[in-house]
């Protein structure tokens, strides 16, 4: 049996959808969807917060629930209109119903008057409701235990004969029964008979005795009463038939249907024995004239699945089945499986490094133990997966409030929600996401009048958006407002030092570099945006998470932000490469592609290891033994490898490397608690063979390259200019 | 005079958190074959096929709400005359004059305490033992 304090978590736990349901559906409602659907969801869910709080004891949750829930009422009933500036209010409201369910849930004090501004323009609107009920119906304060001023007599379970005022569906059938001799010979009892019909309904019987012979003439074993009466039941005639499918034959039966002027709509019910409807109910046009007039909030006419309203049964949803588990409980097993995935790949090293033909038994086995561990982790990493929904579900009313604060007009517009990515990667996102947001509302929409200037409309749009895409997880927000200035970007980079003063630099790296340290264009610092420590520290958080961020900006017509992020922070698909006598790690997602270029095809540069010609395009290279320290001897060698990647602007290059040693799944594992952060290795791994190899930074290294070589950045932009000649 | 313990009771509500705490308090006054259903659906599949001896349900459910789910127990062959108890909210005054037109024994207005559950169920069921 669960404990009170289990039943609250559980109660918080449905909060937290039922608001959800809130916003949703108040948003829907504000974009034009106001449908009676969508409006009763919303009042439903207020309703339920309502409800439970008051079992469970939080009365400030309870006070304003029923304040907001009155007006959902109102707007619910048709009594009040929802209008553009009531649905804002109505919006506040499930803010500040948020706020309180968070308070009650933590435990926290909750201040007296918390809300009280949202409240009184909630009660202002009951005070617009034409019908004067809301207004009534909030003076109530403690839940009475019987309601006044209705007739109402609670009726008892004994005096009680199931008839409905507005009887529904039930016959009456006239019946005579006359055993024949043989019927008890037959192990027939006509008191079972008499019990079965009373199980369909009012029975009404009148006994026929006059075949009853005086005692001296009784015989034992035969029945002598028979009797005629009248059924009222809602059964069809075949179940009152089959009540006397034993006994047909040896008795005399008549069965009639009696017309009953009050059967108006069959009511058909859905999961009960078969209610087989002989022919389709008789409905009169009164009784259609009900079916029609009751809508909201009864869900009766939905059931009655009568002529007058053929089609729409509402199909249950099939709900996913879920139980509560402990994080920690989750964390040990994905930890357990990480192992796994190494011992697995050392076993498969050592069965690789057996004598050729030792044993294909062995081989192949462990080839299946290999696609299980495979499978294994994937289904433990989905376990820790959660739609990134639950990090943009916080964004509407990032947006709703910054919008009012900056005195704007701001859309938010998200699709992607169910897209899934692992725990890891969601507690990290919300930061970045939340100062991404807030920049494009502070900095990105202009004000409804200066849009219009230019030609906009005066609301801007933001839009949120999450696809998976090349094995990882890419966020775009993009808004429709002013871009980034460029010029004063780059005065204010130079201001700074950032840059050099006479630097040329192209429209694309200007407005990258709003991402370096101690950059803030704005006049006065607001305190939304703060002061300066903005793009810089989202990009760092973005890349601590493996993770890469992008940005294009077009002056005047808006701005977009890319994130492109890993699936998960925990395991991965590598590629073992050797540099020297080296082995390190690379992301699979990382390479492009992989190549053993002719000598012909790579051109040399001072400096750099040279650019590598591609298809018509010239990708510049950079030698991983340079850059790593290394003895490589793949800088003289003909044969060399090349893995194609990008760097962190989204500009490819190469990688020169001695050997490329296979795929295969590796866990990661940090080595910041041990070392701190190390630009150009992401972490660390065990290999099968037991050793422990790096996972190289690929996006690190190529910056790593430019700023030891100033040759390879101007490599790179040759590239880029040949490309454009070359095309 | 019926024996709380002998009582078969269906508790109809989509809150599972509230279906708990009613069972809780049933449990206090001593019922114990206790149903739970979380929509009307469910409620009608359990209603058809088990002997029911009282159904305790809210009004405020998706898709089938308490009303509906009284006009189709009332409307049931075999679960007709089961016992209805509605939970209302303190401000469904006229759902209640509805509620009996369709046929309602009792109504209870969340929340509720042991107490006034009991004096409702014995309003309808009796004294219980």
């Amino acid at each position: 049996m669960a404990s009170l304090e289990q039943l609250k978590l559980t109660f918080f736990d449905e909060c937290s959808e039922l608001l959800q349901q809130t916003e949703t559906g108040l948003t829907d409602i504000k974009n034009g969807q106001d449908t009676d659907e969508a409006v009763n969801a919303v009042f439903r869910a207020v309703h339920s917060v309502k409800g439970g709080a008051g079992i469970f004891g939080f009365e400030a949750l309870v006070e304003f629930a029923h304040v907001f829930e009155t007006v959902l009422d109102a707007v619910r009933r048709g009594s009040l209109t929802a209008s553009p500036d009531v649905v804002d209010v109505l919006l506040a409201a499930s803010d500040v119903l948020s706020d309180l369910v968070q308070m009650s849930r933590s435990g926290e004090a909750i201040v007296p008057g918390f809300g009280s501004e949202c409240r009184t323009a909630l009660e202002h609107l009951m005070a617009r409701d034409k019908t004067g009920d809301a207004a009534s119906q909030a003076g109530e304060s403690a839940a009475p235990a019987d309601f006044d001023g209705i007739e109402f007599t609670p009726v008892r379970a004994d005096q009680f004969d199931g008839a409905a005022a507005n009887a529904d569906g039930i016959r009456t059938f006239q019946i005579t029964f006359r055993p024949k001799p043989e019927l008890l010979k037959k192990a027939n009892e006509p008191l079972y008979i008499v019990r079965e019909l009373r199980k369909l309904g009012e029975l009404d019987l009148v006994a026929a005795t006059d075949e009853l012979p005086g005692l001296a003439e009784l015989e034992f074993d035969r029945p002598y009463i028979g009797w005629t009466g009248t059924l009222r039941t809602t059964a069809a005639r075949e179940q009152v038939d089959e009540v006397f499918e034993f006994v047909v034959g040896d008795c005399e039966l008549g069965i009639e249907e009696l017309a009953d002027a009050n059967s108006a709509t069959l009511v058909e019910v859905p999961q009960s024995p078969p209610l087989a409807m002989e022919e389709p109910s008789a409905v009169t046009p009164a009784a259609a004239e009900k079916t029609a007039g009751s809508s909201a909030p009864g869900g009766a006419v939905n059931t009655a699945l009568s002529a007058a309203n053929p089609g729409h049964v509402p199909a249950a949803k099939p709900a996913a089945t879920t139980t509560r588990i402990e994080l920690e409980k989750i964390d040990r097993v994905v930890n357990m499986v990480g192992e796994l995935v190494i011992s697995q790949a050392m076993l498969g090293q050592i069965v690789n490094d057996l004598p050729e033909g030792t044993s294909n038994r062995l081989a192949q086995i462990v080839e299946e133990v290999v696609h299980h561990t495979r499978e294994l982790k994937d289904s433990v990493m989905s376990m820790r997966a959660q739609p990134v929904g639950s990090v943009f579900q916080r964004m509407p009313r990032l947006v709703r409030e910054l919008a009012t604060k900056t005195c704007k007009k701001v859309r938010l517009e998200m699709s992607g929600e169910t897209t899934e990515v692992d725990r890891s990667i969601i507690e990290r996102l919300g930061d970045p996401l939340t100062h991404i947001i807030r920049n494009a509302v502070d900095h990105g929409i202009e004000a409804p009048a200066d849009r219009l200037t230019a030609g906009k409309n005066e609301e801007g749009a933001i839009r949120l958006a999450a696809e998976h895409r090349g094995g990882r997880i890419i966020i775009e927000i993009s808004d429709d407002g002013a871009g980034i200035n460029s010029d004063r970007v780059l005065k204010k980079a130079q201001e700074k030092g950032l840059v050099g003063a006479d630097a040329v630099l192209s429209d694309d790296e200007i407005n990258n570099l709003i991402m370096l340290p101690g950059f803030s264009t704005a006049e006065k610092i607001s305190d939304i945006s703060g002061r300066g420590v903005g793009m810089d520290v989202v990009r760092s958080n973005i890349q601590d998470i493996g993770g890469r961020i992008s940005l294009k900006s077009e002056r005047g017509r808006g701005m977009m932000i890319q994130l492109a992020l890993p699936l998960t922070l925990a395991v991965m698909d590598g590629m073992v490469i050797k540099v020297a006598q080296e082995t390190y790690v690379v992301a699979m997602s990382a390479i492009v592609e992989c190549l053993r270029p002719a000598r012909s095809d790579i051109n040399s540069l001072i400096g750099t290891r040279g650019m590598l010609k591609l298809r018509g395009d010239l990708v510049p290279l950079v030698s991983l033994g340079d850059l790593l320290n290394l003895n490589s001897t793949a800088d003289e060698s003909d044969d060399c490898v090349v893995i194609i990647t990008e760097a962190g602007d989204g500009k490819r290059f190469g990688l020169v490397l001695d050997e490329l040693c296979g795929h295969q799944q590796v866990v990661i594992k940090s080595i910041e608690e041990s070392y701190g952060s190390v630009p150009g290795i992401a972490a660390a791994t065990i290999l099968g063979n037991g050793r422990v190899a790096f996972i190289l930074d690929v996006e690190k290294l190529s910056d790593l390259a430019a700023s030891a070589s100033p040759n390879v950045a101007i490599a790179a932009k040759k590239a880029s200019a040949a490309k454009v000649a070359i095309n | 005079m019926p024996n709380a313990i002998a009582l078969k009771v269906l508790i109809v509500d989509d809150q599972n958190s509230v279906r708990q705490m009613t069972r809780m308090t049933l449990e206090e006054i001593g019922i114990r074959q206790i149903h739970e259903a979380e929509n009307g659906h469910q409620a009608m599949e359990t209603a058809a096929v088990q002997p029911l001896d009282l159904i305790i349900s809210d009004f405020n459910m998706p898709e089938m709400d308490g009303l509906g789910l009284l006009r189709a127990v009332r409307g049931h062959p075999v679960a007709r005359k089961v016992p209805f108890i509605l939970l209302t909210g303190r401000g469904d005054r006229e759902l209640v004059v509805k509620a009996a037109q369709a046929g309602v024994n009792n109504y209870l207005i969340k929340p509720f305490t042991a107490a006034i559950l009991r004096q409702k169920i014995e309003q309808v069921m009796g004294k219980l033992s």
